[in-house]
């Protein structure tokens, strides 16, 4: 990969073995939370460039819903997690074990349990990187949102300022049995001091 | 029909060809900025995040059309360069939500600081802002139709309605 950004070759790979473990780790979490197995298939982490999420997305004036969180600790950073709405509809009917296709509209509850969801897949994933990183964090409570990708996005774009030009994107699919939905992660960590504890842990 | 030009984060287009449509689509806490002269038909629209520059964001990747500050100034020097007259100038504000009202999640309210900053800026232009479809909690996706200088608004989960 073309080092364009301030993060370097090592710094990658540890961020994409958090990310792997990180969304293992989730998976975990929603089989507890829904009682029953699920799995998590082709976990995937890289470097994109801020601005090209919303493409990657869908389009900026599709309808999405976000789950945003943020982190403190001795690292700060944020978490979004955004669904297209008809994939977050099939989440919640996966969520509550209905058929696909149940849930037609986003109201409170659907709302309430996707926020559930974010935040526990912030969590288990924040955890792994605490575990890897001998850093503690503490996440904030979810905020759930449902409009326009670009409109989640601005929340991403404008705390970044433009600053880290690149986030840590992370794909994975949730499957149970043969229902399969596809979520994004995206982090976004203080870039300087991910490096600092990334120098430390390297014990150089 | 043309393809509408899409005008992205930190960008901003100018156009007098009446087969165009600019639009910004999605504006969150982002504000769409939109000057039309109604006589040359000369349009543009910026798309700027950010209120304005502080030095640590002069470096290679220092865009003006990135911050509304520097942003309405470039976009009004590129209109009268294209041969708007700044007098004319029809001025539209849209967006600038906030897009996080959750509790806990703090209230960095960037929305609110770019509406700021665009009424601040225009202001000391002495520019007066025709019509502002800007706050509330929902992102927009706002037109502009070069041959006759309509411009139209669409929040999600709603339809588009002129302004």
């Amino acid at each position: 990969m073309e080092d364009t950004t301030s993060f370097d070759h090592q710094l990658l790979k540890m961020l994409q073995s958090i990310a792997n473990e990180g969304i293992q780790n989730v998976a975990y979490g929603f089989s507890d939370m829904v009682g029953r197995k699920i799995k998590v298939g082709n976990p995937t982490g890289k470097l994109v460039p801020v601005l090209s999420i919303p493409e990657l997305v869908g389009g900026p004036d599709d309808d999405a819903v976000g789950i945003y969180l943020r982190f403190e600790g001795d690292l700060d950073g944020q978490i979004m997690m955004i669904v297209p709405t008809q994939k977050a509809m099939e989440l919640v009917d996966l969520l509550m074990d209905e058929p696909v296709g149940t849930t037609e509209h986003l109201g409170t509850l659907e709302r309430s349990a996707l926020g559930e969801l974010g935040n526990l897949c912030g969590t288990f994933f924040l955890n792994s990187m605490a575990k890897s990183t001998g850093a503690s964090f503490r996440p904030s409570p979810p905020a759930v949102m449902v409009d326009m990708v670009g409109a989640i996005l601005d929340i991403v774009v404008a705390t970044t300022g433009f600053v880290s030009e690149h986030v840590l994107l992370m794909q994975a699919n949730f499957m149970d049995g043969s229902r399969s939905v596809e979520a994004d992660f995206w982090v976004i960590p203080d870039l300087i001091a991910l490096q600092a504890l990334f120098k430390k842990n390297m014990g150089s | 029909m043309k393809e509408p030009t899409s005008v992205g984060l930190g960008e901003q287009a100018i156009s007098r060809n009446p087969e165009d449509i600019l639009v910004a689509y999605g504006l969150g806490s982002c504000v769409g900025v939109i000057m039309i002269d109604p006589v040359s038909k000369v349009s543009g629209l910026l798309h700027a995040v950010l209120p304005k520059a502080t030095d640590g964001f002069k470096d290679s990747s220092y865009k003006p059309s990135k911050f509304v500050e520097s942003g309405i100034e470039q976009l009004l020097a590129d209109l009268i360069h294209k041969g708007a007259m700044k007098s004319r100038l029809i001025v539209h504000l849209v967006g600038g939500a906030n897009m996080l009202m959750l509790s806990g999640v703090g209230s960095f309210d960037i929305g609110n600081r770019n509406l700021e900053a665009a009424y601040a800026v225009l202001n000391r232009l002495n520019m007066q802002v025709t019509s502002a479809d800007v706050g509330g909690h929902l992102g927009r996706t706002v037109r502009i139709y070069v041959a006759d200088g309509r411009v139209t608004i669409r929040s999600a989960g709603q339809k588009e309605h002129s302004i």
